[in-house]
C-alpha cells in the first residue's frame, strides 16, 4: 500500500455528528477518496469528547488522532466547540509537558458541506503520522537523567500562635465552630474541644491541603468550620466558592495573608519543557513507574472533590485500575486534567504523594497556559468565573486546522 | 502451578429474566470432569465471572440434590452484573467455588422450617426449600414468607405454587403497601407484619431470615416473641467479598472472614461479632 | 569468629546475581532525599547505609501493586484461559529487619486453608538479606512489637556495619548460606549489638467500640498511603482489563481506607465513615491477625507515619489507645 516499509497508521477519529460527521458522509458520496487508515467515531459535539477518549485511542495503538467538528458559530448545541477549544488549549500544554508528540493530535473544523476538506485533512494526517512512524505511548527510550529542583519548603506564617489558640478556643467554646481545621506540630489538626487550641500553631506541619477536608463528611457533620488558612487554602476557597462548593459565610477564615499575588515559579517546569518530548516521556514513565495508586494526590487535594471520583467509575471504565503504565498515565493525566484552571498550586498533592512524584509539575502546564491565553489564575478571584466551563469567541485557535 | 484464582468454565444452557432487573442462570461445567467432581452444600455461594468485566459473589440457589447443573440468580446494579445480564444460552461464564459455610441442614431434621424472604434474597433461600422438598420426611412443618416491593419484584413466582402443592407447605406471599396489581391474591404488607399476622407456630421450629437490613430488624422481635431462639434463627451476609478465599481482607466482620466462616450465622453468632456488616 | 564480607564484595554479590540474569532489589535512591526499595540494574546502585527506612516496603516483591492472574480470549461464545505465572527467576533482596519480618507473618494469611502459589513461588524464589539498623528515627517502634534492629524473622541472613565498609554476616538459612559462600572471609571482628529505639509503646488492648477512634482518626483522609507503604498490608481487589477479544484478570493493591472498599450494591457501607476505616485497620492488625493467625500484623517499621500525609500513623494511634485506656483507669 504504501512506500514506508509497509507502516500503515492507524487513525482515530472522533468527529461530531452534525458537521464533521457529515462531511465525511459527503466526501463518501462524491467518490472522494482518502486513506482507509482512519476509523471514524461520531460522537454528538465535540465538546462531548472526552480527551480521555483521546488518551485510550493512543492506549489501544492509534497512531494519530483526530478531533473534528462544526466550525465556530455553527455547533448544533450552540457553543460546544467553543467549550471543546477552550479545553484543548489547556490539554495541549498538559500534553506537552508529558511528552506527548503534539503532530499526532489533531484538531480540526470540518462543517457538512467540506467534503473535499475531510478528504484533505485524513489524506495530511495519514501521511504525516507515516512519516512519524509507530506510536509506542508510554514506552520510555532509555531513563532520564533529569531532576526537577522540587517544592521549595513551606514559607514561614507571620501569625502569632497566642491570638490564634485564643481565637480558635473562643470560637470553640462559644459554639461558633464546630471544628477549627488547623496546623499542629506532627499534621493537621481538628481541633473540636476549646482545650485542643492549643495544638494549633501557624507553621505546623501538613502534607495536605486543610482545605482538603471541607470535603469530608465526617468534618461536616461537626458543625461550622473555621479554617487556619494561608495564602493556597484562600485560593482554594476562592475556587470552592467559584464552584458553588462552600458558601463563605459557612466558613470561618482565620488569615494572616491574603491570597498571594506573586506569580508562581514555573522554573522547573521550563526546564522540564527543555527536554525532548521523547526524554520528557521517559521522565514521566520513570515517575509514574512508582506511582502505586494510593491516591494521596487526591485525597490531599483541596480541589478534588468529587463525590466519587472518575477512577473509582467502572460504568464504564474510563481509567485502569491498575497501577501499571497505562493506569498510571491515564490516572495522572485526567487527575491533572480535571484541576486545569483549577489548582491553586499549594503543592499538598506533591508533599502528600509517598513516591516522591512532582505532579505539580503537570499542574503547572495547565496553570500555565491560563495564564498566558487567558491571564487567569485559579483562586485570585472568587467572583471570576471559572475558566473551564465557559468560553469566548476570541480563544484562540492557531492550533485548529 | 495450581492457581487459586483461576475459574472453571461453564456454558450458560438457561437465562431467564425474573423480574425488570433479575435474572435467573443455568449453567454446566464445561469440562466434564469438573461437573463430576463438583458438589456443594446449600447455603454455600460462588464467585462467578463475565470475562472482560470481572468476578461477582453469588449465592449458588440450585438445591446440591442437582447434579446437572447449577444456578444463580441476580440483580442488575453494577459492572459486572450488567454484562452477565446480557449472557445467553451457550454463553462461556466462570465459577469459582463453592466457597464459604453452609445451611446445617442435618441439624434441622424433625424440625419446622420458617423462610422468610425479602425482595432477590430469594435465591439464598430457594436452595434450602428445594433440599427441604426433596427430603421432606425429615423435616416437620414448612412456612415460607416471601415479600417483594412490588408484584413484578417478586421472583421464582412460578416455583411458589410448586412449593405450595407440597405436603405441609405454607406458602404466603405478599408485597409492600401499594405495590399490589389488581388481580393480586396474596397479602399486602412488609415481611415482619405479613408473618406476625399468619399466626405460624412457633415450637420445634428453626428460621431462616434473609433480606435487606430493615426487613431483618423487624423479623427479629416476631420470632423473639414467638419464642424463637437466637440460636435457631439464620441468615446470610453479603458482605462485599473480592476472592472468597480469605486472603484479600474484605469481607471481615471483626475476626470472622464472612467468606470463609460465613456467610451463614445465627442471630446468636451475630451478635457476638462486632458490627462490621 | 565470624565471617564478614566489604561492601564491595556485597555489591559484586549483587552483580553476580544480575550477570546471571537474576533479580536484585534493595533500597536506592530514586531521587534526591527519596530513598525506596527497587529493583536494579546495576548493583552500584544499592545503599547499605545512611538512611533509616525507605519510603516504600518490600511486600512488592512477593505481593506485587499489580499481578495478572490469567489471561482469557473470547472466541465467539468460548473462552480461552492462560494461566500466568510469576517470573521464574530467582530474586536477592536487600531489606530492613522490619521489612524482613513481615514475610513470616504474611505467609499465614496467604497460605491458610488454600495456598497463593504467586505469593509462595516468590517467597521461594528469593533470598532475603537484611541490614540490621545502625539508626533509628521518631517514627520506628520494632522494639514495642517484639522486634528490634537485628530481628532474623524473615531473613536469610543478616548484615551488621562493622564500620570501614565491613559487615558481619550471619546467615540463618540454607539459601542464606548458598548465598554468601566463598564470599565471606574469616574475621574476629564482630558487631556490637544495638539497642534501636526505645520501647514507645506498651501494646494496648483493642477494643472495637471506642471513643478514640472518632477522638484520634478523624484526621485520616482516607488514602492508601499508610497500606500501600506498609509492609504487612495485604489486601487486594481482583479485576478485569481487556475488550472484546481479550484481555487478562489480576490481583491489584487495595486499602481497607478507601470508602468503597466495602461498599454495597444496596448502598448500606458497614465502615461508612472514615474513623470505622481506620479501626479496621488498626484491629486488624492488632486484635484480627493475633487472633486468627498469631502474630500481630505489624513489624513497627514506621512508614505508616513517615508516609502519612495528615500525621497519623499506627503508633500515633495506638499511643492514643494507651492514653484512652489510662483515662479511663480508676483514679
Ligand atoms: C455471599 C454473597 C452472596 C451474594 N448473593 C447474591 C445473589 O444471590 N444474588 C445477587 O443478586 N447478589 C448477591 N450478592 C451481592 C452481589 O455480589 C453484588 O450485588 C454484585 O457483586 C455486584 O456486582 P457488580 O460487579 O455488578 O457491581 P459493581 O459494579 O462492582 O458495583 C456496583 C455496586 O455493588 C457493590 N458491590 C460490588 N461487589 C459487591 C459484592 N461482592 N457484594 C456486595 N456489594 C458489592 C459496589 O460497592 C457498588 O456499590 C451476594 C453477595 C455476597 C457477598
Ligand atoms: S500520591 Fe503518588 S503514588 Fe499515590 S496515587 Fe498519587 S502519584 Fe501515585
Ligand atoms: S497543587 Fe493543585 S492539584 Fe496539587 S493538591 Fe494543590 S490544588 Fe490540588
Ligand atoms: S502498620 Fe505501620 S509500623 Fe506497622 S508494619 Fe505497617 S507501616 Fe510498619
Ligand atoms: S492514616 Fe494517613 S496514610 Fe493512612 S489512609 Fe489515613 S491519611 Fe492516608
Ligand atoms: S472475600 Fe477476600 S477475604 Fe473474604
Amino acid at each position: 500500500m504504501s512506500e514506508t516499509n509497509g507502516f500503515e497508521p492507524k487513525i482515530v477519529a472522533y468527529v461530531c455528528n452534525w458537521c464533521t460527521y457529515l462531511g465525511a458522509d459527503l466526501a463518501g458520496t462524491n467518490r472522494l477518496e482518502y486513506p482507509p487508515n482512519v476509523r471514524l467515531i461520531r460522537l454528538p459535539c465535540t465538546g462531548r469528547i472526552d480527551f480521555n477518549l483521546i488518551v485510550k485511542a493512543f492506549e489501544m495503538s492509534a497512531d494519530a488522532v483526530l478531533v473534528s467538528g462544526c466550525h465556530p458559530g455553527d455547533c448544533h448545541y450552540t457553543a460546544g466547540n467553543y467549550h471543546a477549544r477552550r479545553r484543548w488549549m489547556l490539554f495541549r500544554p498538559l500534553l506537552e509537558a508529558l511528552g506527548f508528540d503534539l503532530r499526532r493530535i489533531h484538531f480540526t473544523w470540518i462543517s457538512a458541506a467540506e467534503g473535499r476538506k475531510f478528504q484533505q485533512v485524513i489524506a495530511e494526517i495519514t501521511e504525516s503520522a507515516r512519516k512519524l512512524g509507530p506510536y509506542r505511548p508510554y514506552e520510555a527510550n532509555g531513563e532520564s537523567k533529569w531532576r526537577p529542583a522540587g517544592l521549595p519548603p513551606p514559607k514561614r506564617r507571620s501569625g502569632d500562635d497566642a491570638s490564634l489558640r485564643t481565637t480558635a478556643r473562643e470560637l470553640l467554646a462559644e459554639g461558633k465552630a464546630g471544628v477549627v481545621i488547623g496546623r499542629g506540630e506532627r499534621g493537621p489538626v481538628l481541633a473540636r474541644k476549646p482545650e485542643d487550641a492549643d495544638r494549633l500553631t501557624w507553621n505546623g506541619a501538613s502534607k495536605i491541603a486543610l482545605t482538603a477536608y471541607l470535603k469530608r463528611k465526617e468534618v461536616r457533620a461537626l458543625g461550622k468550620p473555621a479554617i487556619v488558612a494561608g495564602p493556597a487554602d484562600l485560593r482554594a476557597l476562592n475556587v470552592l466558592e467559584q464552584e458553588s462548593q462552600i458558601r463563605r459565610e459557612d466558613i470561618h477564615v482565620i488569615a494572616a495573608e491574603g491570597p498571594g499575588a506573586a506569580p508562581p515559579d514555573f522554573s522547573d517546569l521550563d526546564a522540564l519543557l527543555q527536554l525532548e518530548p521523547g526524554e520528557r516521556m521517559a521522565y514521566w514513565a520513570g515517575e509514574f513507574d512508582r506511582c502505586v495508586k494510593c491516591y494521596a494526590c487526591r485525597q490531599a487535594c483541596p480541589l478534588c472533590y468529587c463525590e466519587r471520583c472518575i477512577v473509582d467509575k467502572n460504568r464504564p471504565q474510563a481509567i485502569d485500575t491498575s497501577a501499571h503504565a497505562r493506569g498510571n498515565f491515564a490516572w495522572h493525566i485526567t487527575r491533572a486534567f480535571h484541576l486545569a484552571g483549577r489548582c491553586v498550586g499549594c503543592g499538598a498533592c506533591t508533599r502528600a504523594c509517598p513516591a516522591g512524584i512532582d505532579l505539580r509539575l503537570l499542574n503547572q502546564a495547565a496553570a500555565r497556559a491560563a495564564e498566558r491565553q487567558f491571564g487567569y489564575r485559579a483562586g485570585a478571584d472568587p467572583k471570576a468565573e471559572p475558566l473551564v466551563g465557559v468560553y469566548s469567541l476570541t480563544d484562540k485557535e492557531e492550533f485548529i486546522g | 502451578m495450581r492457581n487459586i484464582y483461576r475459574p472453571e468454565l461453564m456454558q450458560v444452557i438457561d437465562a431467564r429474566r425474573q423480574t425488570p432487573d433479575v435474572k435467573s442462570v443455568r449453567a454446566r461445567f464445561l469440562d466434564p470432569a469438573a461437573g463430576r467432581d463438583f458438589s456443594f452444600r446449600v447455603g454455600q455461594f460462588g464467585i462467578f465471572s463475565a470475562f472482560g468485566y470481572g468476578e461477582s459473589t453469588f449465592n449458588i440457589c440450585s438445591s446440591s440434590n442437582w447434579r446437572d447443573h447449577i444456578e444463580f440468580c441476580f440483580r442488575k446494579t453494577g459492572r459486572v452484573t450488567e454484562a452477565l445480564w446480557e449472557i445467553d444460552e451457550g454463553d462461556t461464564i466462570g465459577f469459582r467455588g463453592p466457597y464459604g459455610n453452609w445451611y446445617p441442614m442435618e441439624e434441622w431434621e424433625g424440625k419446622n422450617l420458617i423462610f422468610l424472604g425479602g425482595g432477590i434474597a430469594m435465591p439464598p433461600i430457594r436452595c434450602a426449600i428445594w433440599y427441604a422438598l426433596e427430603n421432606r420426611e425429615r423435616f416437620g412443618e414448612i412456612t415460607i414468607v416471601y415479600g417483594a416491593r412490588t408484584v413484578a419484584d417478586l421472583v421464582y413466582v412460578d416455583e411458589l405454587d410448586k412449593w405450595a402443592a407440597g405436603p405441609g407447605v405454607r406458602v404466603i406471599r405478599c408485597v409492600d403497601p401499594g405495590g399490589e396489581t389488581p388481580g393480586w391474591t396474596g397479602e399486602i404488607g412488609f415481611v415482619p407484619m405479613v408473618f406476625e399476622r399468619a399466626g405460624v407456630p412457633a415450637g420445634n421450629s428453626v428460621a431462616l431470615v434473609i433480606g435487606p437490613p430493615v426487613m431483618i430488624k423487624y423479623t427479629l422481635p416476631v420470632l423473639d416473641r414467638m419464642g424463637i431462639a437466637p440460636q435457631d434463627i439464620y441468615t446470610s451476609l453479603e458482605n462485599r467479598m473480592k476472592c472468597g478465599l480469605g486472603k484479600c481482607g474484605r469481607c471481615n466482620a471483626g475476626e470472622c472472614y464472612v467468606c470463609k466462616e460465613g456467610p451463614v450465622f445465627t442471630m446468636e453468632q451475630l451478635s457476638r461479632l462486632p458490627t462490621d456488616y | 569468629m565470624s565471617r564478614i564480607i566489604t561492601e564491595a564484595g556485597l555489591r559484586e554479590l549483587a552483580e553476580a546475581w544480575l550477570r546471571d540474569g537474576q533479580a536484585v532489589a534493595g533500597p536506592s535512591e530514586v531521587k534526591l532525599g527519596l530513598i525506596q526499595y527497587r529493583p536494579i540494574t546495576a548493583a552500584a546502585r544499592l545503599l547499605f547505609d545512611g538512611f533509616v527506612h525507605p519510603a516504600n516496603s518490600i511486600k512488592e516483591f512477593f505481593f506485587p501493586r499489580h499481578e495478572p492472574l490469567y489471561r482469557y480470549r473470547l472466541e465467539g461464545s468460548r473462552v480461552v484461559l492462560e494461566d500466568c505465572e510469576p517470573p521464574a527467576v530467582k530474586q536477592l533482596v536487600f531489606a530492613r529487619p522490619c521489612d524482613a519480618a513481615a514475610l513470616p507473618v504474611l505467609d499465614h494469611v496467604f497460605n491458610w486453608d488454600c495456598a497463593d502459589e504467586f505469593y509462595n513461588r516468590r517467597r521461594e524464589a528469593t533470598t532475603v538479606v537484611t541490614l540490621a539498623c545502625s539508626r533509628y528515627d521518631d517514627e520506628c517502634f520494632c522494639t514495642s512489637v517484639g522486634l528490634g534492629p537485628a530481628a532474623e524473622q524473615g531473613a536469610d541472613a543478616v548484615l551488621f556495619a562493622l564500620g570501614g565498609g565491613a559487615f558481619e554476616v550471619r546467615p540463618t538459612t540454607a539459601k542464606g548460606d548458598a548465598a554468601f559462600a566463598d564470599r565471606t572471609e574469616e574475621s574476629d571482628r564482630t558487631a556490637t549489638p544495638f539497642a534501636g529505639p526505645p520501647r514507645r509503646v506498651a501494646l494496648p488492648r483493642v477494643e472495637f467500640d471506642s471513643p478514640v477512634w472518632e477522638d484520634a482518626t478523624l484526621e485520616c483522609l482516607g488514602c492508601g498511603a499508610c497500606a500501600y507503604t506498609c509492609p504487612t498490608c495485604h489486601c487486594f481487589d481482583i479485576v478485569d482489563e481487556g475488550n472484546a477479544a481479550g484481555g487478562m484478570r489480576a490481583k491489584n493493591w487495595d486499602s481497607c481506607q478507601f470508602s468503597l472498599f466495602t461498599l454495597h450494591a444496596s448502598g448500606h457501607n458497614p465502615r461508612h465513615a472514615q474513623p470505622r476505616r481506620q479501626r479496621q485497620r488498626i484491629y486488624h492488625k492488632f486484635h484480627i491477625y493475633p487472633e486468627k493467625f498469631g502474630p500481630i500484623l505489624c513489624t513497627g517499621c514506621g512508614n505508616c507515619a513517615r508516609q502519612c500525609p495528615a500525621g497519623l500513623g499506627v503508633l500515633n494511634v495506638l499511643k492514643a489507645i494507651e492514653a484512652s485506656h489510662a483515662e479511663h483507669l480508676p483514679a
